[in-house]
């Protein structure tokens, strides 16, 4: 199994390069996080477990529409600050509280997110998991999405910051499923235990006594955006974390 | 009990180097450390109403104000704040229950809860009382010990990789020989208590029991 | 924490489901979430008690101290209950003095507590005009999900019900030291009821609370009295929403009670 080490922990003496989340400090290379230790010949870097989301440029984000100032809305996306969209750049009308996707179009040096490609999704529910862990419920090739899709028969939508919206099908597996990557994201083989659990939460776990089904339109908006994902290469070490 | 002890003159550490609850002057109190605790997460330092034992008004009072400062100072130093520019990283602490060493156990309670968050520190910050009672220096004092007639108490916390002193505070009449006394027990007396951070932050990662896979929570 | 309906995500999910006589976490109209108490948590209070109602997290400390009665009732004690709603119970509270959320909460507490006669304030004199004893209620919410009234509620009278009398020598209190335990000769329980579009629902959650227009909560005792009743929000109830609240009310506590 992997190490994890913890803030401070010393990584090595050895000459190599500070990577990811990790600090040099009398010629000693030391974790600045919780996360898992990748030593590899030519540098050491660690793979952060905690912390919030970071923007990058072209990431798919799900945000939650905040308050309506004069000329637009304040979005939360899990992040230090939220952004502001203005009313000349969207087409649906926003109201506080609506769920929304959205493009990271530019990041400042504030790590402040300029939002674009803003599309409303009504209803559903929201699951959070750490930013850093988003890789893990995507998989490599989307294969774990796949496996949360056909288990659950919801329409996931994976927002790099974090936050997963999900309509339709058992959204209360699918919240079971997402928990137990959050909770198992350093191991291995982790889409076949998700794929066995499913096989045997199927009839104990039942969904939401209130069904709802998601529009045509959102199920193809949400299908637009996996693709991408099918042929992204997913960096297991995120820079969430301000580094 | 409490009203006996005031008649007769108490002997904080015994012939056998025994202390009044049997401990060593060497050894802290049982430390539990727990992360989740509750769902959700400037360093406020509050003390609920009923955590000492003359109830304290709610409304933080210059003590509060003071930890609150010294305790801050602690974590900028920790935390690689450069690395949130405009950004204000709020850490709020309430004590429920207080038995003496509640800043440290305080700041020691923190610096767990800062690394859970995900917040990039050069280290945590791990740190004890260390004091004297009855002529003998000893570690993690309890109330007993702090109201002795000739205590000194002296919090102290580190970042563990540097030794690196970040929070230091002290109240009484000490010899330089017994300070330095003091602080060698509390740098052995720190190496447990990171140890338990450790472990506390660590169990959350612990493999999980396969044998729950039926669809029910794992805990 | 603001009093206007803060529109969650999730608010139109409640409205629509309750339309179809469900709720989210598919509980009945009148049903409690799981309600969870522990008793004796702090050493250094003289009676406390931590409560959750699902999620729902209040902590509870009781200290009994000496002071001066009120002039106008010189022969007699006092209740004085205060509430704080820690930062870390939710993103909307902030640290600061208590605001109106929390000094309503903290005066429904009371008079469901007060107004049930269960403590009679006449034992609580030690000198009449002089000196008396005032038991102070603190209530810390540790998490919001819905529901802090009922919460907060139970956690005071379990606080009170293990609450020790400290000893007094020469009219000042012996540190470490108790005779007995305070009487009560009741026990109200607190039960709030949320108004969602045309359904009342018992217990809300988070999300509920969120939608709701308006919030009943009613005091009642096993002797099936009431006594204390809080209309909150800006919405309105129908008399016959408020006699079915009541209903449901009586017949809830009797089960809660079971678990004090």
């Amino acid at each position: 199994m992997k190490k994890i080490v913890v803030p401070g922990e010393l990584l090595t003496a050895e000459r190599k390069r500070p990577g990811e989340h990790v600090f040099m400090q009398n010629g000693k290379l030391y974790s600045d996080v919780i996360g898992i230790l990748d030593d590899k010949p030519g540098d050491v870097s660690v793979i952060a477990l905690e912390g919030r989301y970071v923007p990058r440029m072209d990431d798919v984000i799900v945000g939650v529409v905040g308050s309506e100032k004069a000329t637009g809305f304040m979005v939360d996306l899990n992040s230090f600050t939220q952004s502001f969209v203005s009313k000349k750049d969207i087409r649906e009308q926003l109201k506080p509280g609506y769920i929304i996707s959205a493009r990271v179009l530019d990041v400042n040096e504030l790590k402040e997110a300029e939002l674009g490609q803003i599309r409303v999704f009504y209803g559903g529910e929201i699951i959070s998991i750490s930013p850093v862990k988003v890789p893990r419920v995507i998989g490599k090739n989307a294969s774990m999405l796949d496996v949360l899709k056909r288990g659950t028969n919801s329409t996931i939508l994976v927002g790099r910051n974090g936050w997963i919206w999900a309509k339709g099908g058992n959204v209360q597996l699918l919240i079971k499923l997402v928990e137990k990557i959050e909770r198992e994201a350093h191991l291995e083989n982790l889409t076949v235990k998700v794929q066995d659990f499913v096989a045997n939460a199927n009839k104990s776990v039942k969904p939401q006594a209130f069904a709802e089904n998601p529009a045509l339109e959102e199920r193809k908006a949400v299908e637009k955006l996996d693709k991408e994902l099918k042929g992204m290469v997913l960096n297991n070490e995120s820079d969430s974390n301000g580094s | 009990m409490a009203a006996k002890k005031k008649e007769e003159k108490t002997e904080f550490v015994n012939k056998q180097g025994k202390r009044l609850d049997g401990r060593t002057t060497d050894q802290v109190r049982p430390i539990k450390i727990q992360v989740g605790v509750v769902p959700r997460a400037r360093y406020s330092y509050r003390m609920a109403t009923f955590s000492v034992p003359d109830r304290k008004n709610p409304k933080p009072g210059r003590r509060d104000i003071e930890i609150s400062k010294v305790s801050s100072e602690a974590f900028e130093r920790a935390i690689f704040t450069e690395r949130f520019p405009n950004t204000a990283i709020d850490i709020f602490v309430e004590v429920l229950d207080s038995n003496a060493g509640t800043r440290i156990a305080a700041l020691t309670c923190a610096a767990v809860a800062v690394a859970d968050a995900g917040i990039p520190m050069r280290d945590l910050i791990s740190g004890v009382a260390v004091g004297k009672a009855g002529g003998k220096i000893i570690v993690d004092m309890n109330k007993f010990e702090e109201d002795a007639p000739d205590a000194v108490d002296i919090p102290m916390a580190i970042l563990p990789n540097t030794e690196e002193i970040v929070l230091l505070q002290m109240d009484g009449l000490l010899s330089k020989k017994e300070w330095l006394e003091a602080r060698g027990k509390a740098f052995e007396a720190i190496k447990q208590v990171y140890e338990l951070q450790k472990q506390a932050l660590l169990k959350k990662y612990e493999q999980p029991v396969e044998a729950a896979e039926n669809g029910g929570v794992v805990q | 924490m603001s009093s206007l309906v803060s529109w969650d995500f999730r608010t139109d999910k409640v409205l629509q489901a309750i339309r179809e006589g469900k709720r989210l976490d598919a509980r009945a109209f009148d049903q409690y979430r799981k309600i969870n108490i522990v008793k004796n948590i702090s050493e250094n209070a003289d009676g406390s008690a931590r409560v959750k109602i699902g999620e729902t997290d209040v902590i509870v400390g009781v200290k009994m101290i000496t002071s001066t009665p009120f002039p106008d009732s010189p022969d007699a004690g006092t209740l004085n209950v205060g509430v704080e709603l820690l930062p870390i119970a939710s993103p909307t509270f902030e640290a600061g003095p208590p605001d109106k959320e929390s000094i309503e909460l903290a005066r429904v507490v009371d008079r469901g507590i007060r107004e049930s006669k269960c403590l009679d304030f006449k034992e609580w004199s030690i000198e009449e005009g002089t000196l008396c004893w005032t038991a102070f209620v603190d209530i810390y919410a540790l998490n919001h999900d819905g529901n802090l009234f009922d919460a907060a509620a139970l956690a005071s009278i379990v606080s009170l019900l293990e609450t020790k009398m400290p000893k007094l020598e020469d009219k000042k209190i012996v540190k470490g030291e108790y005779k007995g335990k305070i009487k009560l000769s009741r026990k109200p329980l607190l039960c709030t009821f949320a108004k969602i579009a045309n359904s009342v629902v018992a217990d809300p959650s988070l999300p509920e609370e969120k939608a709701q227009s308006a919030r009943f909560s009613v005091a009642v005792t096993e002797d099936d009295y009431l006594t204390a009743f809080q209309k909150g929000g800006l919405g309105s109830f129908t008399a016959s929403e408020i006699d079915s609240a009541i209903d449901i009310a009586l017949k809830n506590t009797k089960e809660i009670r079971k678990q004090i």
